[in-house]
């Protein structure tokens, strides 16, 4: 795959206390796009990344209100999975390939995307000089765009990530189906299992530390599906709009116990972009400017194995990120109006969430707050956007949510507090990237 | 319980020698005093990669269990003939902050008294004859 | 708070046989051969999965009408699956989670199992339930319909 550039860590915040952020209110959100979603690609060129990808920045300029001439930045993430690698020798479309204008990778656009890919299929951009990855993650490309603006590398970004999704399993065959295994995975295989069983393990420890079950996450994602469902873009409002009761959350089969099938957010198909400019130039554009008061992210190297984080580890790096993330904004924990951290698997979200120290939930205290009012009405709702947990896995809807809440365009998701401070953010407690939107840039 | 055999290379292969003559050793970076597992090329304390710093101490294999899950769909393919099964993380004795993975061979499914003291066994892989650690709860 | 797993068929919640007559009232299963039980996959075996399979609701309304007992076993919840039931207006003998076919097999006591569906999950549950399995794409010619004419038809995943 052509190289697009990979941030230098000076752009992420990781020190202890760093201060009020400089640019604090100087970046605004001002435009969103969403295209997709489905369960797996069809084949087909029309639905391919690349084209969704295309789709989701055009949506993004259109709702903004920009002139495609001044965008100058583009930050998106290259990846555009995290297990439904395209297989080897598995033959690749070419017809769907010689559809778009191609890199040096005929997958570009099929099962990743390059930002020279995007470029070269977008004529109508024709002054980006600013190509940059957010790694991983839309959470890294926010926060890559944000201090890049800030900083006046780019002045108007398209923010884009994208997901594919192919027929068959994540993880099955390749090396975990050898007699043998060498790399870092000879410390984990031998043993281990699917990808939430590192989080099972943070979560059973936390229901002995605490004393609580896996059964009072049922109120969380009851909530969480309902709110997704109320998202218009999302897989489950689209393709199977059913609510998650209770009884079918704790009825469901284990994948790795405490972590059920639900608790395992659904691969998808999606693709969004956002817009983001200067405050200053946010002020002429179509859509209410939503701004960016700080980012912040924790670089906490476990002890442990990759994927098995302690418990303890995980409070230590949620914590972290709380005291950054109101510090550098210059708020009070208190002063959020909502959060969606991140849900998937949905058990991060206890972390994520006690990490914040907001609205009385501190350590321990998550699962007995999703027992009482969560929903959008609610004074503090929990992941109004309805996360992964409510929409399927692409990691950007509690971003759409907290630019679309502040702008008071949620639609039937609108929390009834006034949306003035939302957060957002992930993925893993351990080396995630995170947001604080605001109203005001003050 | 049947296991994919890990490889050694040229950095872990002290670890593995020392499992196949029933020693649990762990590395040791000297310079802040560190044991520090899986092992690395340089100390994670302080980054050394000074080979004179990093040597191989060996552990009394006995544990406590910290945490567990149970798996029930592994995409691990020699696992999924014994689902579902315990995954415990053993915290050393010389160093809690030290955690290792274990099936808890003896332990019936979900059954797995976390605090509980375990004692190190060692158990050969199929694929090589690799010797791995593993631990039983000490009654 | 729910502090009880509620293990189980999750539809119907008392023990049925073939010859109680879960279909109408009054139907007594007497095939040439046995009594049958097939259960389908949804996503990606039925026609109204996500994404579609082969098995369209025509098949699964033909096996029924011939007899067979017939049901969902998928990974859906129960509020799901029954809405697929709903849409296919067919009524199922039982509606149960992926990893519940053992259960089918002790509440009904029929003379062959089969559970139809596109993954290798669906291939694992089905062996351990001691039911025959059928890939979605070795079933969308509906191989069951020679088992009426008793001519002992084998599924290709036994051969």
């Amino acid at each position: 795959m052509p190289q697009t550039p990979m941030p230098p860590m000076s752009m992420f915040r990781t020190a202890v206390h760093p201060g009020l952020w400089e640019h604090k209110g100087k970046v605004a959100a001002v435009g969103v796009g969403h295209e997709g979603t489905a369960r797996r690609w069809d084949g087909t060129a029309e639905n391919c990344i690349g084209a969704w990808s295309i789709a989701a920045c055009r949506k993004a300029i259109a709702d903004a209100g920009v002139n495609p001439a001044d965008v100058d930045g583009i930050v998106l993430d290259t990846s555009t999975t995290t297990g439904a690698h395209w297989p080897a020798g598995r033959e690749i479309p070419m017809d769907v390939v010689q559809k778009f204008n191609q890199t040096d990778d005929p997958l570009d656009g099929i099962a990743q995307l390059s930002g020279e890919w995007m470029v070269k299929n977008m004529p109508e951009l024709t002054n980006v000089k600013y190509i940059m990855t957010g790694p991983g993650c839309m959470s890294a490309c926010i926060v890559v765009a944000a201090q890049a603006i800030g900083d006046g590398l780019a002045h108007t970004c398209l923010v884009l990530k994208s997901w594919h999704n192919l027929d068959g399993r994540y993880y099955q065959g390749g090396a975990n189906a050898e007699p043998t295994i060498s790399g870092n995975a000879k410390w984990t295989n031998p043993w281990a299992g699917p990808a939430s069983l590192g989080t099972a393990t943070q979560f059973q420890r936390y229901m002995y530390k605490y004393g609580k079950s896996h059964d009072m996450m049922a109120p969380f994602m009851q909530n969480s599906r309902h709110n997704g469902l109320m998202f218009p873009e999302g897989y489950w409002a689209q393709h199977r709009p059913e609510e998650l009761p209770a009884e079918d959350y704790i009825n469901a089969r284990w994948v790795a116990k405490p972590a059920n099938l639900f608790d395992n957010d659904i691969p998808i198909m999606a693709s969004a972009a956002y817009l983001f400019t200067t405050a200053e130039r946010a002020r002429d554009m179509k859509q209410k400017p939503v701004y960016i008061l700080n980012h912040a992210r924790d670089n906490l190297v476990a002890r442990g194995f990759g994927g098995f984080p302690t418990l303890e580890e995980c409070e230590e790096a949620c914590a972290n990120v709380g005291v950054r993330l109101h510090e550098g904004a210059g708020i009070k924990p208190d002063d959020l109006s909502f959060e969606n951290m991140y849900d998937g698997f949905s058990l991060f979200h206890v972390f994520h969430l006690e990490g914040l120290r907001t609205h009385g939930i501190g350590l321990g205290d998550a699962l007995d707050a999703f027992q009482g009012d969560i929903s959008i009405s609610s004074p503090f709702p929990i992941s109004p956007s309805g996360g992964n947990i409510g929409s399927g896995r692409t990691r950007f809807w509690k971003h759409t949510d907290c630019i679309q809440q502040i702008q008071g365009r949620a639609g039937a998701r609108q929390i009834s507090v006034p949306a003035n401070i939302g957060v957002s953010g992930g993925p893993m407690p351990t080396g995630g990237n995170f947001t604080v939107w605001g109203s005001s840039p003050d | 319980m049947p296991k994919q055999s890990p490889v050694p290379d040229a950095l872990d292969k002290p670890y593995f020698d020392a499992l196949n003559e029933d020693r649990l050793v762990i590395q040791n970076w000297t310079c802040c005093q560190r044991l520090q597992h899986p092992p690395a090329a340089t100390c994670g304390g302080c980054g050394s990669n000074q080979l004179q710093h990093m040597s191989w101490k060996q552990v009394s294999g006995n544990g406590t269990i910290y945490s567990y899950g149970v798996v029930y769909d592994s995409p691990i393919a020699v696992l999924q003939a014994d689902q579902p099964y315990n995954v415990a993380l053993i915290e050393l004795e010389e160093d809690p902050g030290v955690k290792m993975l274990s099936h808890l061979p003896g332990r019936a499914v979900d059954d797995v008294p976390i605090g509980a003291k375990v004692k190190v066994i060692f158990e050969t892989t199929p694929a090589t004859g690799q010797k791995v650690p593993e631990w039983q709860v000490v009654s | 708070m729910y502090t009880e797993r509620t293990r189980g068929l999750i539809w119907p919640r008392t023990p049925l046989h073939a010859d109680a007559g879960s279909h109408s009232e009054g139907f007594t299963l007497e095939l040439p051969g046995g009594k049958f039980l097939i259960s389908f996959d949804i996503d990606g075996t039925l026609e109204l999965g996500d994404p579609p399979g082969r098995i369209t609701t025509e098949m699964v309304q033909r096996a029924r009408d011939l007899g067979f007992l017939i049901g969902s076993c998928s990974d859906r919840s129960a509020t799901s699956q029954r809405a697929i039931w709903e849409r296919m207006n067919i009524e199922a003998d039982f509606i149960a989670l992926k990893h519940m076919l053992d259960d089918v097999k002790t509440r009904f006591d029929v003379h062959r199992y089969l559970h139809i569906g596109d993954r290798d999950l669906d291939q694992m549950f089905a062996e351990q339930a001691g039911f025959d399995f059928l890939w979605e794409h070795e079933a969308y010619t509906e191989p069951w319909l020679d088992w009426l004419e008793g001519n002992g038809a084998v599924p290709a995943s036994e051969q």
